[in-house]
């Protein structure tokens, strides 16, 4: 049994001789909707329509004033289906006519009701426009005549010529654009945000949808509509201009509906292409920019917003009107409004917004993903946003997670609690309730879910691969070419310092004049002799350093491998000291990945690890499984790689009191080395390396309370030092 | 007449005033941008009332003083000056002076009472639309005489609305002397007047009725008017037209009110709205109901139909439906249309189920009789609407009567709301303020007693059964009793005054009862109330607004003493009672004495509590807090009710605008 129905209706007496009557400028279409016949009852005074049955509009045809309600009734009852209409639906159906001011009675209008009644809409529409700002509407003026008088010069685009053109030079468009893919779509986010683009954008917005709004004008007047308002509306605070459409719900065919719904896509489409083939053709310039943020809106705009069903804006009233369900967002969210009262709470006041077939799967899936897309669309606008204008990205997003989330659950809870048509069943709809939060909050809080700290670090070579210069002096000779195959010992750089052949010179020519003195002292004075030996041996031994210095002068691979020679345009001539890194010979086989953690997770890192992963930014794809090799022991704030920073694209902020060269962290980091496990063929050295440290599997409460913990570490760390 | 209308045959009809406020209902935002400036306004108000209070008194005390010195002779000459001036000017801070300080004058030369500041304080306010809150026993009647008064004089018809017809009739008397010498007529509206003496009545200048009274002669009034209301042109032009042939209102309008115990009159009676019905043909309702009932005996228990629970509701089953189909086949009018017979038929079966002889109704002398499920009590003028009346009586066999269709029906809050100005008094407001305000627009203004109040409040207790509570009740009568003091004991019910009747008895101690059976000698019992050992028991209802007089021996004795014997739904109530002693000054006392069993309690479900509160001695505070809470959540429910009526009032009312103004 759906909603209860009342035969009687408690008020009866207050409206039995009633005698209605239509007011003129009412006007009655007859629409077909799922195969349905419906009455649309339009009033021309306000622009307003309502849909009545075909049982509804036989009592409505009956309101000229000359019957009574009681009349109308027994008519109702005598000739129709005898269920097909109840006093009190009549009642109400009388009440609705008369509120929508397309119905008067008998006695003079109460004039104070009357203009009470207008003031109180005016009120309500200023309320609304206040209450959702973002939307904010003002009509500026009537361009029905300016329709008519320029309707000629547009007539001849409403017909086969017209669709040839469009569909011409769009596809010519499409060829274009398939063909320039790469240039069009590259860096679009910081192109598009950069400033001077913003204002070109914001010229060419309101361009782009004042004909878009023409287009829409135009088609209803193909057809015999009027459009009587066009105005600015605030969407976002931008304002953009509006046509009050709704003369074209009139038109019989569903096909007519739907194009005045889909003119303005058709139009910004066409001129999208027209930018696209411009663009194409133009040098770099203001007009190619303008191009290009023409495409931009055209293109995007309609594909995401405004040619997408599942928002509501002209895709969703061309939606509307070709599947014939009118207002079928908002009974789609009352039609799950009806599952959940009815199957969930078991209330049997619930009622079905459903009238006619097969409407029900489209209100399911049309609730569903029109909220799904709403969601992803509302989180990539402030996302785009929010790269470039952080406040207000963050404004946006507290106001869109107001919107779309904590206002819904405010409502659906103050409905349980408060909705008369609970009564009797609110137990079950607490319970209902109260179950599924539950059960959310276990699915949040109780359930283990996998439970990682992500780190960047950096690739580098093993510690043995490194070839430091072994002396002083200045590099003679490289004898190796960058990516030489080398083995363990070959020469890879020759240095040479002058000072130390003339050291090399001075000793020999000491030891000369040293064995010439032993010579010649040999017959007279023995004690002297033996000074002067040991004074030889000396020389000898400096003589032989020396040497073994300059055999040190040619730096050799300290592993075979691949040769690297970081700095190798000015290796020749360039003086190295002792210490200093030459070359780099590796393999390429097992590097060494050394990781960032930021102190915040450091304990929970070198605690609480029971996996490692590593993904290398060369091959994103690929995790391997590694090991930690070596801890710092301590914290510091010595970066390894500028990469790491934020101004090398990594996440910690630098110092900036301290010089830029020593890459110093502001907070303390804790450093690791891993070494993979399966080592990978590595194509170069120093590139940035992501990875998961994995904690198992823990329930979100307990990560919520640790950083809870952390965020008043302070006052729990105070208290410990008082104590 | 001059021979040009002779000639047509039509005399010019006499212009007709129906003054009332256009119904104004507040949306949300209004109501929320009102209470904002009254919260800004409040502190400019508060602070300069004192002021012009005081500037008031002085004014009037000046014209007191001179009309003091006059003869009698001067004093008729300066009415009936003042009576001039009053009409010219109406009411104007002037003739509000000049009013009260002539009526407090006339009621010292007549009745030999002056009236203290503080009633011309009151007097003041209500004058200026607010309703005022003064102690039981500082003269409210007397304080109210000052308003009508001057308001009369001022050529404003007044009408002072009572709680009931005997206390309406009773303060119409006591101070018709004082009108009369102002040269003011009054007229009472008694129960059984035929509208052309009501007509009459109304013409008087300060009219005294009970609120149902007034109220109803009102709304037929309005089924008068029709749909155009009172100044719709088409009934004027009638008027012109066929000036014999329309019927006049009863009343001349709502100009202006005082409501005296406005707490009763416009929150505790407004939760129920006034209903004129007519009779429907009881034949015709003898047939269906037979039809009906043979219908439903028909249907198996469990598979047609479906009782549930306790709820005392049952359901049609599918299987249910398409039996009554089958039987009611081939049947004519309701019968043909499933949604009617659907209802008409599960109202039969819980009248066959459900409703149970001496449970919901009883049967007496051929006629069904409805029982008060929350008090008890049996209520002859009641039915209930939608045919289940008429189902009942077909069940029990008795003769079917009609049904009572609704022919207008109102809103006490649409009808007070309607009074171009409303003021009122009460010995008990502050809880309900904010409802006063907001649905009435009645600011609350509190007048301080002339006296200090020598009422002492007796320690409260509480029994575990209803049999002690007598006991102990018929224990501390005879104690009082033998200290020469008279005792009032105020019950809730007519049943509790029975039973405390029965304990008096046992105990041997001779008393009076008051309560709705013995309305016709409450004049006689009141008076006697105050003489000394006399013990009176009363209902509230019965005994409220009443003044007992005490004896001088009595006030020496340490003056009346009140028994509270049950708590009420709300708190207000319970201070009325206890304002039935220490008036004027009085000594006086109070005690409170419940048992756990009082059906208040019902009103909560605390089965924790409840078991504690059963321990002897030590829960007396625990026993008081529970009462406490039952007091609070009943008030709650019937705010809430209240709030539901007016709200679904007004919705009902923007639906139904199309209709014009019917009622």
């Amino acid at each position: 049994m759906s909603a209860q129905r009342n035969w009687t209706s408690a008020s009866w007496y207050r409206v039995s001789d009633f005698r209605p009557r239509l007011r003129r400028h009412a006007r009655i279409h007859r629409h077909l909707y799922r195969g349905d016949v419906w009455h649309v009852l339009q009033d021309r005074a306000s622009g307003r329509f309502h849909r009545f049955r075909p049982a509804a509009y036989r009592l409505i045809a009956m309101m000229n004033g000359t019957r009574t309600l009681e009349e109308i009734w027994e008519h109702a009852v005598d000739k129709m289906d005898i269920d097909a209409v109840t006093q009190d639906e009549l009642v109400r159906l009388v009440g609705q006519l008369y509120s929508a001011d397309v119905l008067t009675g008998d006695v003079p209008p109460d004039i104070i009701e009357l203009s009470d009644r207008g003031r109180r809409t005016k009120r309500s529409k200023i309320i609304k426009s206040l209450i959702n700002p973002l939307a904010l509407r003002v009509p500026v003026f009537d361009p029905n005549g300016f329709l008519n008088a320029t309707m000629p010069i547009v007539r001849p685009l409403f017909s086969w010529f017209g669709w040839l053109l469009f569909f011409g030079i769009t596809a010519y468009a499409i060829v274009l654009a398939a063909l320039s893919i790469e240039v069009l779509t590259e860096n679009v986010a910081d192109r598009v945000l950069s400033a001077e683009n913003l204002v070109l954008l914001l010229i060419a917005y309101p361009l782009i949808k004042a004909f878009h709004e023409l287009g829409h004008c135009y088609t209803i007047k193909r057809w015999g509509g009027d459009v009587h308002e066009i105005g600015i509306m605030f969407l976002v605070f931008m304002p953009v201009p509006y046509v009050d459409a709704s003369a074209s719900i009139a038109f019989q065919s569903k096909w007519q509906r739907a194009l005045v719904g889909a003119a303005g896509i058709l139009v910004e489409i066409f001129l999208a292409s027209v930018a696209m083939i411009v663009w194409t053709g133009a040098e770099e310039g203001l007009v190619r920019a303008f191009a290009f943020n023409v495409m931009l809106i055209g293109g995007i705009s309609t594909l995401l917003f405004n040619g997408n069903p599942l928002l509501r804006f002209d895709g969703y009233y061309v939606l509307c009107d070709l599947i014939e369900i009118p207002n079928l967002g908002q009974r789609a969210n009352k039609y799950l409004g009806y599952l959940v009262q009815r199957y969930v709470f078991g209330s049997s006041y619930a009622e079905s917004p459903v009238s006619a077939r097969n409407e029900r799967s489209w209100f399911v899936f049309y609730a569903i993903a029109a909220y799904i897309y709403r969601l992803f669309i509302t989180a990539a606008i402030i996302g785009v946003v929010a790269t470039r204008f952080f406040f207000v990205g963050i404004a946006l997003a507290a106001w869109a997670l107001f919107l779309m989330l904590i206002f819904p659950i405010l409502k659906g809870i103050w409905f349980v609690f408060t909705s008369p048509t609970l009564r009797r069943k609110r137990g079950r709809a607490l319970g209902a309730t109260g179950i599924f939060v539950a059960g959310l909050a276990t699915l949040l809080l109780v359930t283990p879910v996998p439970h990682n700290t992500l780190a960047e670090g950096i690739v580098l070579p093993d510690s043995g691969s490194y070839a430091n210069a072994t002396a002083d002096g200045i590099v003679e000779a490289v004898y190796v070419s960058e990516g030489q195959i080398v083995a363990a010992g070959a020469p890879l750089v020759g240095l040479s310092d002058p000072l130390v052949s003339a050291r090399l010179e001075l000793v020999n020519a000491r030891i000369v004049e040293i064995e010439r003195r032993i010579a010649a002292e040999n017959l007279f004075d023995q004690t002297a002799v033996r000074i002067m030996e040991e004074e030889l041996k000396a020389a000898q031994a400096d003589r032989a350093l020396i040497r073994q210095r300059i055999a040190e002068m040619i730096v050799r691979a300290p592993a075979s491998g691949k040769v690297i020679l970081p700095v190798s345009t000015d290796l020749l001539g360039r003086f190295a000291q002792r210490g200093d890194l030459l070359a780099v010979v590796a393999r390429f086989e097992d590097p060494v990945v050394r990781v960032v953690v930021p102190e915040a997770q450091a304990d929970l890192v070198r605690s609480g690890t029971q996996g490692l992963g590593v993904r290398l930014s060369s091959n994103p794809d690929l995790t391997y499984p590694a090991s930690v090799s070596r801890t710092l022991p301590g914290l510091t704030r010595a970066l390894p790689s500028r990469a790491l920073s934020t101004e090398g694209g990594g996440r910690f902020a630098l110092d900036p009191a301290t010089p830029r060269d020593q890459n110093l962290a502001l907070e303390p980091v804790l450093l690791l080395d891993l070494t993979l496990d399966a080592a990978p063929q590595l194509s170069v050295y120093g590139e940035r390396a992501y990875v998961r440290f994995s904690h198992g599997e823990t329930p979100l409460a307990s990560r919520i309370y640790r950083a809870g913990v952390r965020v008043f570490l302070k006052y729990f760390a105070s208290l410990d030092a008082g104590v | 007449m001059s021979s040009d209308t002779a000639l047509i045959g039509v005399a010019p009809p006499q212009v007709r005033f129906y003054p009332e406020r256009a119904d104004r209902d507040p949306q949300w935002l209004d109501e929320l941008g009102e209470s904002a400036l009254r919260a800004l306004s409040q502190p400019l108000r508060a602070t300069s009332a004192p002021f012009r209070v005081w500037y008031d008194l002085l004014r009037i005390n000046r014209i007191s003083r001179r009309l003091r010195e006059l003869s009698d002779a001067d004093f008729e000459d300066e009415i009936r000056r003042a009576r001039v001036r009053l009409r010219r000017d109406m009411l104007s801070n002037r003739s509000i002076w000049l009013g009260i300080a002539l009526t407090r004058e006339t009621t010292f030369r007549t009745l030999g009472l002056r009236h203290h500041g503080v009633q011309v304080r009151g007097a003041l306010a209500m004058l200026r639309g607010s309703l005022i809150e003064m102690d039981t026993g500082e003269g409210k009647t007397i304080t109210a005489a000052l308003a009508a008064a001057t308001a009369a004089l001022a050529g404003i018809p007044t009408h002072v609305i009572t709680v009931n017809n005997y206390l309406a009739e009773r303060d119409a008397n006591t101070l018709s002397q004082i009108y009369e010498r102002l040269g003011l007529r009054i007229g009472v509206i008694l129960e059984d007047m035929k509208p052309d003496d009501r007509r009459q009545v109304y013409r008087a200048d300060i009219v005294y009725a009970s609120n149902t009274e007034i109220a109803f002669d009102y709304l037929r009034d309005r089924i008068t008017f029709g749909r155009e209301g009172p100044r719709g042109t088409r009934a004027k032009l009638r008027r012109v037209a066929q000036p014999m042939a329309t019927e006049n209102p009863v009343m001349r309008g709502l100009s202006f009110a005082i409501v005296d115990e406005a707490d009763s009159v416009l929150v505790d009676e407004a939760r129920t709205p006034l209903i004129i019905s007519r009779q429907s043909d009881p034949e015709a309702e003898a047939v269906w109901t037979r039809v009906a009932l043979d219908i439903a005996q028909a249907l198996e228990r469990g598979k047609d139909f479906i009782v549930i629970g306790d709820e005392r509701r049952l359901r049609l089953t599918d299987r249910g439906r398409t039996t009554i189909g089958k039987i009611a086949a081939g049947r004519s009018g309701i019968w043909e249309s499933p949604i009617r017979r659907e209802e008409v038929i599960s109202q039969a079966l819980s009248v066959l189920y459900i409703f149970k002889n001496g449970e919901q109704y009883l049967v007496n002398d051929g006629k069904v009789q409805i029982i008060d499920e929350y008090t008890g009590r049996l209520q002859p003028d009641r039915s209930w609407s939608d045919g289940l009346h008429q189902l009942v009586e077909a069940k029990e066999n008795v003769e079917i009567t009609g049904q009572n269709l609704v022919m207008a029906r109102m809103t006490y809050q649409r009808f007070f709301r309607r009074y171009m100005q409303l003021s009122g008094m009460t010995g008990t407001a502050r809880e309900v303020k904010g409802e006063l305000h907001s649905v009435f627009g009645l600011a609350t203004v509190r007048i301080p007693p002339h006296r200090r109040s020598r009422l002492r409040f007796r320690r409260p207790r509480v029994f575990r059964k209803t049999s002690q509570k007598w006991k102990f009740v018929a224990q501390e009568v005879a104690r009082e009793v033998s200290l020469r003091r008279p005792v009032l004991i105020g019950t809730r019910s007519v049943a509790a005054s029975r039973e405390v009747s029965a304990a008096l008895e046992l105990a041997g101690l001779a008393h009076e009862v008051l309560n709705a059976e013995t309305v016709a000698e409450s004049a006689r019992i009141i008076a006697d109330a105050g003489k000394t050992g006399r013990i009176t028991v009363a209902t509230n209802m019965a005994g409220r607004g009443v003044d007992i007089a005490l004896e001088d021996e009595v006030v020496k004795a340490g003056g009346l003493h009140v028994i509270l014997t049950e708590r009420h739904d709300a708190g207000r109530i319970d201070r009325q009672l206890a304002g039935r002693c220490a008036r004027r000054g009085e000594p006086g006392s109070f005690s409170t004495v419940l048992s756990l069993e009082d059906p208040l309690l019902d009103v909560i479900e605390a089965p924790v509590l409840k078991t504690l509160a059963q321990l002897p001695y030590i829960t007396i505070g625990l026993r008081l807090r529970l009462f406490d809470r039952a007091q609070k959540r009943a008030e709650k429910v019937h705010a809430r009710a209240r709030r539901d009526l007016v709200r679904q009032d007004r919705r009902l009312n923007q639906l139904l605008s199309f209709a014009g103004g019917m009622e």
